[in-house]
């Protein structure tokens, strides 16, 4: 049964259900909250960060992914704080690997881009780490290239919660973390891969890619779960 | 056999007394692994012989650790009706010999340590007996002191390995009672009320944990036990489990029943393998009674216990990682809610607390909720176990009464730093907690107190560090831990610490900008508030904690260049370099001084040191204070090499060589001007460096010879002043003017000259007394000590009559004194505090009183007494005793009531000087409150611009070489005003000497220079040591070890900068 909540984000009143997250209710009711990790259709991990909130009466920031609404809850999604901590963190990302966005398949298409492009990050005042990723080219039909990756595994979910195959994985920890599949053979060799393509549907920049496209060129269709979701509801 | 009643719990603790009091002798000895890496399992061994050999009828033992871990091995001796004797430090050798007296009814009472007469396990009492009243108790021994054990209730007394004996002292005994309880709420409402908190570091209450998981319904619930310590430095969890792994497996039993839970799982550490096999054996004993497994003892309470290897992941400590593990996943944190009372391990309702936690539960069962509450403080209740190491003397595990200040926990436990060094911070909490500087070691350790700081408690690691530790390394280092230890999976832990890993690590190699300082806080404080899991948010805490309390530190390592601990090797050339304040490169010169190169030698030694004679007789040496060959006999005597080369160049026909020498160094004329104020050794230092330069200097100085202190305080028989005067000519003809009789303030305007010159350095230093504030000391009969050394240099020496007292500890002190009994006097130096404590070069010390000086400590005075006629009398002085810890660890000396009264004609007051500030304050100069002129403490400008300040002026009363140092500092930023560059390294140049290494420390044992008699010092102001012969200067030169010659830093920097 849905049961209403009313809440209020940055002073205006909306309605949610009790089972939403503050980020979905937020989304419903068109307010913006920045994310990279969260998909429509995918666990919450709340490992990205962009889209921490205050809360009022709760000290510390919450990841608006991961908490639910509540009634009488009064969200404050732009206070100076969390803005500068996004952009923080979008300068962090730039920094980590290799985003040279004239060279991408995704530019112009990338969730990355255009979250600095809206909170208006335009350069990085971090040192670039330029970390050397070989391209991982073996799979007949998909790119895998880690220097665009900001390990935010919504391959991995997409993999392991909707296709059932478990091809992806995250490696390594801490800065050295990295996307594998399988147990880090080449994705072309990989032998429970299906070539689904639902990792590069999902994949908010252009590190999975389909092949032959050039800078710019890619193009991916968005929320593509619930369809797939719902499909399976009505048993078809 | 099966437990099933209290009967048969009766019956194994009667099995188990008559092995903890068999009737005779038993010798236990510590077998933690602390204990078997200090060869305890060798003493084991050589007590087994000895044993054997002299057919003793003895019990001998294995037991856990009793935590003075300094002392280790530890071997308890217990006779039959007498006291507990704890042996510290047992070589094998000694086992004959123990063996020996104890088959003669004694113990070898020399070695013992301490003697327990009664213990309180807190589930029962042992009483051992009584006897050896020579034997210190264990509570008397400052280590003991004030501990509290109850965690460590059985620790090193009884055979981790044999339950029989955890149950002779009551073991399962609490738990036993727990499951008579007709409700297990019952125990949660205990546990509450012990207001116990989680010691896993958090501090929540674990009553209210628990209640959440009795609350929880589920087929199965878990109850976990975190012994995945990891923090650097701590180990009280291993040793908890090594020494007494039955009080876990009780607490967890107890837990367990409380809440409903079925199923226990140790999560310990894979990297603790003694622990790892004690715990299984603990395991496997309880379930062989029927204390672990179905229908425990009789009831229908059943219960499981796993133990698993964890595989060394910091990570882990988090507990929602630490159940990724255990489900066979990688261990990463994810959000909570929900919370593992809600959904743990396998989605089922779980508890986790932390080894030490569920130690205390049996305590808290066996002695009633409300008993525990009353120990420590209202809101941090019971006892904590620390991990106390790093700089300490007494490391090892202490247990402490929460709320105890960590002065007590530091100084009167750990005994202070070792080597007499000063403790200068305390980390806790490991990497996620933070450094508490020694000015707040009055703070009570307790969850609420530690935030309040900035640290955490933790999980009870104490790391101490000395003046010898860089705070903002200490910090590199625990960013660099969690760095690699972070999982990955949120942006703000992952890459935030790679950069704040960056941003210190180019601090540390003296690259940074200050921006990089202002990132570097900022990035901590989002990493903080942004982090998924505690490992992120609590990251940033030693960077914070050492920003908070040590900022001057990292601004000396961005603004000087400088790592005053000489710990960034990549900011200086050597360690003894590092800690000279005129930066001399002292392994060159021992280097050219080697290879025969002596003009080279006496080049690079002017080159860095415009007073090389002078300050090798009186500097304070810091450099020896670093020298690396003191760790192999003694460092090595550099400052007297440094005089043997200049006395030699002085002294010979070589002065004109080295002279030419510097002056073919010297930059063209720039045609600027400055002005120097006061000739001491800061303002020639200044002077020298800017002639250097190609500036036209003019020094003013307000008395008739140039050399301040060095001419006029200085004794001669320490400072020739023939030498001193070819010292100062040398400076003169490298192009320094001077103009004597010119007084700031009376004929001389800074004003004046600053509207005149381009830039003005004064140096004008601290030549009045401070009055020590009693009765009588303002009239005839009492002297400062600069006033009575200069008018004793004047050659018009006061009448002193026969008897002097010098009130103070420092260098002005013992020069008085010794001058004194150059006059003929008889002296007694008063101090009020120890002969440690005394700033004084400790040798100058040795003189005076090898020279028969009497030493009087812990005297303060209170008045001068006088004769009607008004001549002094005496000086009455008020006994002082140690009293508390001070900031710099020295203990503040507090008055007692007894007075003493030192009979004298003379007085002299050392008790420090000051600066004149009447003529800064007419020239609009800003000065602190002591007087000193304020001025940056890296370019020395003032607050009027083109005038600098330096020397004592700035920095108080200090010594020759410091002095100097801010004068060389000065011209250095002087010049780069003036010139709009950084013109000294090129000024200083480089020389090319051999990389030479040896394998083995070269050369033999140090050499002293020859000193005068002490018997013809007497009436004699004839110089006292004669400096180095040229065998004894090579001979030093060959000990050195050459620490100036590293491999390339890129090998080095790489590691700290994986990609």
């Amino acid at each position: 049964m849905k049961k209403p909540v009313a809440l209020k984000f940055d002073g205006k009143q909306v309605q949610a259900d009790e089972n939403d997250s503050v980020l979905a209710a937020a989304r419903a009711n068109g307010i913006f909250i920045p994310s990279l990790c969260y998909y429509t259709g995918l666990s919450t991990v709340g490992a990205c960060r962009l889209c921490l909130v205050e809360i009022k009466g709760v000290p510390r920031l919450l990841s608006a992914c991961v908490t639910k609404v509540a009634q009488d809850m009064e969200v404050a999604t732009a206070t100076p704080k969390v803005v500068r901590y996004r952009r923080m963190m979008l300068e962090l990302l730039f920094a980590e690997r290799n985003h040279v966005c004239s060279f991408c398949v995704a530019n112009g298409q990338c969730e990355l881009q255009a979250l600095a492009q809206r909170l208006g990050v335009v350069h990085t005042r971090y040192a670039y780490r330029y970390p050397r990723y070989q391209l991982d080219a073996s799979h007949p039909k998909f790119l895998h290239d880690s220097n665009r990756c900001i390990l935010c595994t919504r391959c991995a979910r997409v993999c392991e919660e909707v296709e059932g195959a478990r091809t992806w994985n995250v490696m390594g920890r801490g800065i050295h973390s990295d996307m594998m599949t399988d147990l880090n053979q080449p994705w072309g060799e990989s032998p429970t891969c299906t070539t689904c393509g639902k990792c590069v549907q999902v994949c908010p920049t252009g590190a999975l890619a389909e092949r032959g496209v050039s800078a710019g060129e890619i193009r991916k269709r968005e929320n593509i779960l619930p369809y797939i979701e719902s499909m399976r509801a009505s048993g078809r | 056999m099966k437990l099933l009643d209290l009967d048969s719990l009766s019956d194994i603790r009667k099995i188990g007394m008559g092995k903890l009091l068999p009737g005779k002798p038993r010798i236990g000895v510590g077998l933690g692994t602390c204990g078997i890496g200090n060869g305890a399992q060798a003493v084991f061994a050589a007590l087994e012989r000895a044993i054997g050999a002299a057919g003793l009828d003895a019990m001998l033992v294995p037991v856990g650790c009793f935590g003075f871990c300094a002392a280790e091995p530890l071997v308890s001796v217990h006779l039959p009706g007498r006291p507990l004797v704890l042996l510290d430090r047992v070589r094998p050798e000694e086992a004959p010999d123990i063996v020996a007296a104890i088959a003669a009814h004694t113990i070898p009472e020399s070695r013992a340590l301490c003697r327990i007469e009664d213990w309180d396990h807190f589930t029962s009492q042992t009483h051992f007996g009584r006897g050896f009243p020579q034997i210190p108790l264990w509570r008397d021994i400052p280590f003991f002191h004030g501990q509290k054990k109850i965690v460590l209730r059985n620790c090193g007394l009884i055979n981790p390995s044999d339950i029989e004996e955890y149950i002779a002292i009551g073991g399962y005994h609490a738990f036993y009672h727990a499951l008579q309880k007709p409700n297990p709420l019952e125990i949660i409402e205990e546990v509450k009320r012990s207001k116990l908190r989680g010691r896993g570091g958090a501090g929540y209450p674990t009553g209210t944990k628990w209640a959440l998981l009795q609350k929880a319904e589920a087929d199965i619930k878990y109850v976990i036990c975190n012994a995945d310590e990891g923090d650097p430095g701590a180990y009280m969890n291993r040793n908890e489990i090594e020494s007494d792994p039955h009080m876990l497996l009780e607490g967890m039993l107890i837990g367990a029943f409380a809440t409903g839970a079925t199923e226990g799982i140790v999560y310990l550490r894979a990297e603790y393998p003694l622990a790892v096999e004690r715990l299984r054996r603990a395991v496997d004993e309880a379930r062989a009674l029927g204390l672990i497994g179905a229908n425990i003892l009789g009831t229908r309470f059943c219960f499981e216990m796993k133990l698993v290897e964890g595989a060394g992941a910091f990570v882990c400590g988090e507990e929602t990682a630490m159940i990724a593990s255990l489900e066979g996943r990688a261990g990463r944190p994810r959000p909570r809610p929900p919370f593992p009372a809600q959904r743990g391990l396998w989605g089922k309702p779980t508890n986790i607390n932390n080894v030490e936690t569920w130690c205390n539960i049996p305590v808290i069962i066996a002695r009633g909720g409300a008993w525990f509450a009353e120990i420590g403080t209202s809101n941090s209740s019971g006892t904590k176990v620390f991990s106390l190491v790093g700089k300490i003397k007494n490391t090892g595990l202490v247990e402490m009464p929460l709320g105890s200040p960590l002065k007590r926990i530091v100084y009167d436990i750990g005994g202070g730093a070792p080597s007499g060094k000063r403790v200068k911070a305390v980390q806790t909490g490991g990497p996620s907690g933070g450094c508490i500087p020694a000015s707040l070691f009055d703070t009570p350790v307790d969850y609420e107190a530690l935030a309040g700081i900035g640290a955490i408690m933790g999980s009870g690691g104490m790391v101490v560090m000395d003046e010898d530790n860089c705070m903002v390394d200490v910090a590199r280092y625990f960013v660099e831990f969690t760095h690699a230890e972070s999982c990955g999976k949120c942006i703000p832990c992952r890459v935030d610490l790679d950069q704040a890993l960056r941003m210190l690590n180019r601090i540390t190699a003296g690259q940074a900008t200050d921006q990089d300082l202002v990132d570097l806080e900022e990035l901590s404080q989002m990493i903080k508030e942004c982090s998924l899991c505690g490992l992120g948010q609590t990251a940033p805490n030693p960077v914070l904690t050492t920003l908070r309390h040590f900022r001057h530190e990292y601004e000396e390592h961005l603004r000087a260049k400088r790592c005053r601990a000489g710990i960034c090797e990549q900011m200086f050339l050597s360690p003894c370099e590092n800690s000279c304040p005129l930066h001399m490169r002292i392994p060159w010169f021992l280097q050219l001084l080697k290879e025969g190169r002596l003009e080279d030698a006496a080049e690079l030694v002017w080159l860095d040191n415009p007073l090389p004679a002078s300050t090798g007789r009186i500097c304070q040496h810091p450099c020896e204070n670093q020298c690396r060959r003191a760790g192999v006999d003694d460092a090595v005597n550099m400052r007297e090499v440094h005089r043997y080369i200049s006395d030699v160049v002085l002294e010979g026909d070589m002065l004109d060589g080295v002279l030419a020498r510097l002056l073919a160094r010297k930059l063209p004329a720039t045609g600027r001007r400055v002005a120097v104020v006061g000739a001491g050794p800061s303002g020639l230092a200044a002077a020298f460096y800017l002639a250097l330069f190609g500036h036209a200097v003019t020094v003013y100085e307000s008395r008739e010879e140039a050399g301040g202190m060095l001419r006029y305080a200085l004794p001669e028989y320490r400072l020739p002043k023939a030498m001193l005067a070819k010292e100062i000519r040398a400076i003169e003809r490298l192009g320094v003017a001077f103009e004597f009789n010119r007084t700031l303030g009376s004929n001389l305007s800074l004003d004046a000259l600053a509207a005149d010159v381009d830039a003005v350095f004064l140096a004008i230093g601290t030549w009045k007394g401070h009055a020590a504030g009693i009765t009588g000391e303002d009239a005839p009969g009492v002297w400062h000590a600069i006033g009575f050394l200069e008018q004793v240099v004047r050659a018009k020496p006061p009448e002193m009559g026969r008897a002097v007292v010098v009130v103070g500890g420092g260098n002005a002190a013992i020069d008085s004194a010794r001058t004194c009994l150059r006059l003929g006097c008889e002296v007694t130096i008063v101090y009020r505090r120890d002969r440690r404590d005394m700033p004084a070069i400790s040798a100058e010390v040795d003189d005076a009183l090898r020279e028969g000086a009497r030493l009087e400590l812990f005297y303060t005075p209170l008045r001068v007494v006088r004769e009607a006629d008004g001549r002094v009398a005496g000086l009455e002085c008020l006994r002082t005793k140690p009293g508390d810890y001070d900031a710099s660890g020295r203990r503040t000396p507090v008055s007692t009531n007894e007075k003493v009264i030192f009979p004298c004609n003379s007085i002299i007051m050392a008790v420090g000087e000051r600066p004149d500030a009447a003529p800064l304050r007419q020239s609009a100069i800003q000065v602190r409150e002591n007087d000193t002129a304020a001025a940056d403490y890296v370019t020395y400008q003032t607050n009027r611009p083109k005038v600098y300040a330096g020397g004592d002026l700035v920095t108080g009363a200090s010594n020759v070489s410091s002095t100097m140092a801010t004068g060389k500092a000065a011209a250095a930023a002087i010049d780069r005003q003036l010139m709009h560059q950084d013109r000294m390294s090129a000024l200083l140049g480089t020389f090319e000497i051999a990389p030479e290494l040896s394998v083995d420390p070269p050369g033999g044992p140090r050499n002293e220079s020859a000193h005068l008699p002490a018997d013809a010092r007497r009436g004699s102001f004839a110089e006292v040591a004669a400096g180095f012969t040229p065998d004894q200067a090579i001979a030093e030169c060959v000990r050195c070890l050459r620490c100036d010659v590293k491999e390339t830093c890129a090998a080095h920097a790489a590691g700290g900068h994986r990609a």
